[in-house]
């Protein structure tokens, strides 16, 4: 039996009666990247947030490695930190040097007195986040402030930062929908090759469907909060994922 | 010439009428009409009368000529005002940076970003109004009674009442951050005090030593007031002098 590093079982979530997630299963593998798709509103995002524990999914399971993540005891707490996550909107401190957020993924693991304040950071933490920064290209920018940084670069910090966090699950959303499309192609690239040189398991909310095509091994589509296909990349259709944002497709209430 | 310019008229649409519910009209004037009778209240109650003023200029003017010439004399008037206001700056920044621990202790109690606790939440609200509420002035007569007549009763009423502002104006600053990066690094598995220290405070520090240059301004001002209770000061310099002599000499301060 393959261990998945990521399983995630009949996840059901509504906001104020009207359903936006509902039997949600995902399975994802050590390095293996999966995209998920879908049209505004159908519950991608929803569920990466059921996962960190951002949103309280009214039913359903995850789990990291076979520890569960969402029965809210302490073990829990802790398999969470082995789950990363970046966002659209960055989330780095701007006025943070890049090496400074880097070291920042690791504050899970460290007491309150080597981590008060950056200048407490001890010294293998910051050689860490070098070599964290180097696996993402930014190693001649550590110094910088993350402001300073282009919105592809900081992007790249934000990963670092997940290396530094040693998470072995890697949850993205629409990390590059704020990016031109050299900026964005880069960032998959080097999300896709952490995943594999790392064998870190990658979900990843997209809404470019062939940038999904070409750095996914995996696709799945969801239509109005449940799965509407899952398959290898190559064996998915454009009819299939054209139809996920077909206009007229009533979302159930 | 430019060939983009046409001899035709833009098109034009009527603007369709915009639909104002009646509730919400109503709803406005009753908060217009209330407003109006609360200022005309006021106007009342305060006894506005604009011609006892248009009456009463030539006393003002009067106050005023007697400043002129100033007395430019060095002792006791310039010595003694430049030494006055040299305690009066004492105060206002002892008041400051004195009161900044207090504010630290209590924005970090009376912040959802830092602590979960309601009841202490709420208890340290409830100290912060009450400091804010307390005039300074009430503070430096509790504390004469403590220290006696001087600056130092000032600046420990300073001390009080900027730790319940600054507390406040500290304590939303800090709310007001984005809490994106939080987020991410609670993802990370961050506690409070690291969030604090790696998430909200990089991203107001600016704002929080703002506020603090701010209230420093405001509180040089208030010690003027304070100076009341404090010989030496420029408050009761200039407040003993038009008393005893009935004229106003130059005070550099007031």
């Amino acid at each position: 039996m393959t261990a998945n590093a990521l399983t995630v079982r009949g996840l059901r979530k509504s906001f104020g009666g009207r359903t936006v997630l509902s039997g949600f299963d995902l399975d994802v593998a050590p390095g293996e990247v999966v995209a998920l798709l879908g049209a505004n509103g159908s519950g991608k995002s929803t569920a990466l947030k059921c996962v960190v524990g951002l949103v309280r999914p009214d039913a359903g399971s995850a789990g990291v490695f076979g520890a569960d993540l969402l029965d809210g005891s302490r073990a829990a707490e802790r398999a969470r930190t082995r789950v990363a996550m970046v966002f659209q909107q960055i989330h780095l401190v701007r006025r943070r040097t890049a090496l400074d957020n880097v070291c920042a993924g690791a504050l899970g693991r460290l007491p309150l007195r080597r981590s008060w304040a950056p200048a407490a950071f001890p010294r293998d933490l910051r050689e860490e986040a070098m070599a964290c920064l180097d696996r993402v290209g930014l190693a001649d920018r550590a110094h910088e402030r993350v402001a300073a940084l282009s919105g592809g670069q900081q992007q790249r910090v934000a990963l670092a930062r997940t290396l530094c966090q040693r998470a072995g699950v890697l949850l993205a959303d629409e990390p590059v929908s704020a990016l031109d499309p050299s900026a964005a192609e880069n960032v998959m690239s080097v999300m896709t090759d952490l995943a594999r040189t790392e064998s870190i398991a990658v979900a990843a909310v997209l809404h470019q469907p062939d940038l999904a095509r070409r750095h996914a091994d995996r696709l799945v589509g969801l239509r109005g909060g449940r799965i509407a296909f899952a398959g290898p990349a190559a064996e998915v259709s454009q009819e299939q994922v054209s139809s996920l944002y077909a206009v007229d497709v009533e979302v159930p209430a | 010439m430019s060939v983009l310019v046409t001899d035709r008229a833009p098109e034009r649409l009527p603007v369709p009428p915009r639909r104002r519910s009646p509730r919400a009209l109503a709803a406005g004037g009753a908060v217009i009409a209330v407003l109006v009778a609360l200022h005309v209240a006021a106007w009342l109650g305060t006894g506005m009368d604009l011609a006892m003023l248009a009456d009463g200029w030539h006393g003002m003017v009067r106050f005023v000529s007697e400043a002129f010439p100033p007395d430019l004399s060095w002792d006791p008037v310039v010595k003694d005002g430049l030494h006055a206001c040299l305690v009066t700056l004492w105060i206002g920044l002892l008041g400051t940076t004195l009161s900044i621990p207090f504010t630290i202790v209590l924005c970090a109690l009376g912040s959802r970003a830092v602590n979960g606790n309601a009841v202490v939440y709420q208890a340290a609200r409830g100290v912060m109004s009450f400091l804010r509420a307390v005039p300074d002035v009430v503070f430096a007569l509790i504390f004469v009674t403590a220290v006696g007549l001087g600056p130092f009763a000032g600046v420990l009423a300073l001390i009080c009442n900027n730790t319940g502002v600054m507390g406040k104006l500290w304590s939303e600053a800090m709310e007001e951050v984005d809490d994106g990066p939080a987020q991410a690094l609670r993802i990370a598995g961050a506690g409070r005090a690291q969030l604090v220290a790696h998430a909200v405070l990089p991203a107001c520090v600016p704002q929080l030593v703002g506020l603090v240059l701010y209230r420093l301004d405001v509180n040089v001002r208030a010690s003027l007031v304070l100076g009341l209770f404090a010989p030496g000061a420029s408050g009761s310099s200039s407040t003993s002098r038009s008393r005893s002599s009935g004229s106003t000499r130059c005070s550099p301060t007031s």
